[in-house]
């Protein structure tokens, strides 16, 4: 009996043990490879040795360009969200707030549009921003993300505005605010959470964002984070700079992950709010 | 609103009496609405133009390399699509890709929700690590698989194996090559990993709403632990599963990354997103690319629909 309630209570930290290992190990093996000198690539200790920070360092070599990769990456991703977060805003704002005609079908489009997949879209845009001559630059990158980003933020906004308490914007209104008024000093002040975990949000969609980013550009210079590292060739023409990647790879998750540690809860909440509410 | 409750109060023959308030209390209404239409037209173009602009050009036989041909065919592409023996093939591929990746990863989810849904130490930890690998940057966890696991040579799984066999004492131990030997199932596993922390955030999201109070009593009235998830858990979950399902499939159906990347769509795992890219950039056929892009959206709603109606009638049964 004893050794029964004994393995009940321990199976599950096997399990746990088990499940951790599955997610893990693939992060890890992708730093133990980071970490190796590259022409240890081929090995396959468990630890690197000797430690070697060589990969690293190669990542932001002249060659790679990796540093203006990232400073791409931060400057699509970044500005995407600003923009998604002012239009989303007031979007949602009027979705969840506004009576008009057509308002469902509105909502309707905007989830439906959420659907549908960016390569769907790849054709028209790139003719079109081949004729105005937008290849290579950040607006190329910029309107189609907003595109993806959007309705994932209006929905998640409008169902965090809905619940929001509507007697104290009458309040504000009947002690003489203007709708403008309520809505900027009762209603985003209490919705900041809100609104900053669905900042959180748009930003990772938008730094992982690839296929627009590999189409609408073919110059280097002009390449985010996510296209580099799927492109970096390596110092010695054909070989596969594996632990290169690998470390380009860390460099590009690090910002996500401090970003969830310190944000956890807020992004768990605002996932799961937005569908099920 | 304010205004409309005042409308609905008011009776209807001194609204007829007097419609010039009327009039103005809907310019004051529309003064109201006005700064917010432009984020709305805007949303709406953003969202919606592209997409109507590949249903157009799809309907176009609109190939970049003969500019002059260029002419409206109706449906004559989406019939090559559909009789093109690799564009069909492709169709499968993606519907098998999506159907293992969601099934898989949402059971295995919810195993995962199941174990983190009781109070260890460190279980805070244990979630945050859980959810690593959906923040990986897609393309970075793609080379991951590609390279660091999947490897013949150096890869983490025959290193394994090789390790495992020389606990036995054996020297020749197997060393598969694992895109090679299954290209698709490698896709689907490193596509697996990917999702199983989004559905179980979904789902523990779920068991968290549970009311523990009516459980307490299934249990006090004999209710052992595997009837309680059975008539108890899982019917509550319906939703939350339906719901994780939903979003996995409509992201997984649209996977380019993982095949650009892990096999960059050979040995039969060029999905739809795929070979799309690859009829625009080869091919240059953008009015085919475009049916092929129309499909997947139509093809996006019918799996969406499909899974969600599954899901709830398989839990439908469980509850009756």
């Amino acid at each position: 009996m004893r050794a029964l309630s004994v393995s009940r209570r321990t199976l599950p930290y096997v399990g746990i043990g088990a499940v951790v290992f599955f997610c893990l190990v693939p992060f890890y093996w992708m730093a133990v490879s980071a970490f190796r000198r590259p022409s240890d690539q081929f090995a396959n200790t468990l630890l690197p040795s000797p430690w070697s920070l060589k990969n690293l360092t190669s990542v932001f070599s002249s060659t790679n360009g990796f540093g203006r990769a990232l400073l791409n990456s931060l400057v699509v991703a970044g500005t995407t969200t600003v923009l998604t977060l002012i239009i989303g805003t007031f979007t949602a704002y009027a979705l969840a707030r506004l009576d008009f005609r057509f308002k469902n079908a509105l909502l309707a489009i905007i989830i439906a549009t959420s659907m549908f997949p960016g390569i769907s879209q790849l054709v028209p845009l790139l003719k079109l921003f081949t004729d105005i001559g937008w290849i290579n630059t950040y607006q190329a990158m910029i309107l189609p993300s907003l595109g993806f980003c959007l309705p994932l933020t209006v929905w998640n906004l409008s169902v965090f505005f809905r619940q929001l308490p509507f007697e104290l914007e009458q309040a504000a209104m009947v002690d003489g605010c203007t709708r403008g008024q309520a809505f900027r000093k009762i209603i985003i002040p209490l919705a900041a959470p809100g609104v900053f975990t669905t900042a959180i949000i748009a930003f990772i969609a938008a730094w992982n964002e690839f296929i627009i980013a590999l189409s609408m550009v073919n110059k280097k210079e002009m390449q985010t984070a996510t296209v580099t590292i799927a492109k970096f060739t390596g110092q010695y023409g054909f070989d596969q700079p594996f632990g290169t990647q690998m470390a380009a790879g860390i460099i590009v998750t690090i910002p996500l992950v401090i970003m969830v540690l310190i944000f956890q809860r807020r992004i768990i909440s605002g996932l799961t709010a937005g569908g099920v509410k | 609103m304010s205004s409309t409750s005042t409308e609905r109060i008011r009776p209807s023959s001194v609204r007829k009496a007097a419609p010039s308030p009327r009039l103005s209390e809907r310019a004051v209404a529309w003064g109201r609405r006005a700064p917010l239409l432009p984020a709305l037209v805007f949303m709406v173009i953003v969202t919606q133009l592209p997409f109507v602009a590949t249903l157009v050009i799809s309907f176009m036989d609109w190939n970049a390399l003969y500019p002059d041909q260029r002419a409206f065919t109706g449906l004559g592409n989406y019939a090559k699509v559909f009789s093109d023996p690799n564009l069909r093939s492709s169709v499968f591929t993606t519907i098998e890709l999506t159907v293992v990746v969601v099934l898989i990863s949402l059971m295995l989810g919810l195993l995962l929700a199941l174990l983190l849904d009781r109070s260890f130490r460190g279980r805070g930890l244990v979630r945050t690590m859980l959810i690593a690998p959906f923040l990986i940057v897609p393309v970075a966890s793609a080379l991951v698989w590609k390279h660091a696991l999947y490897n013949p040579e150096y890869g983490l799984f025959n290193g394994l194996l090789t390790w495992v066999w020389k606990l036995f004492g054996s020297n020749s131990p197997p060393q598969p090559d694992w895109i090679t030997s299954m290209p698709l199932g490698a896709v689907e596993a490193s596509l697996i990993w990917q999702w199983t922390p989004f559905m179980m955030l979904i789902i523990l999201a779920g068991m968290q709403s549970r009311p523990l109070d009516i459980i307490e009593a299934a249990r006090v009235d004999g209710a052992g632990t595997w009837q309680i998830f059975r008539f108890m858990t899982l019917p509550h979950l319906r939703r939350y599963l339906e719901l994780a399902g939903l979003l996995g499939s409509i992201y997984v159906v649209q996977n380019f990354d993982a095949v650009f990347t892990i096999t960059s769509g050979g040995l039969g795992t060029a999905n739809l997103p795929y070979t799309i890219y690859e009829s625009f950039y080869q091919a240059h056929d953008y009015g085919q690319a475009s049916a092929a892009g129309v499909i997947v959206v139509i093809g996006t709603i019918v799996v969406a629909t499909i899974a969600l109606r599954l899901v709830s009638t398989l839990l439908r049964e469980e509850t009756s």
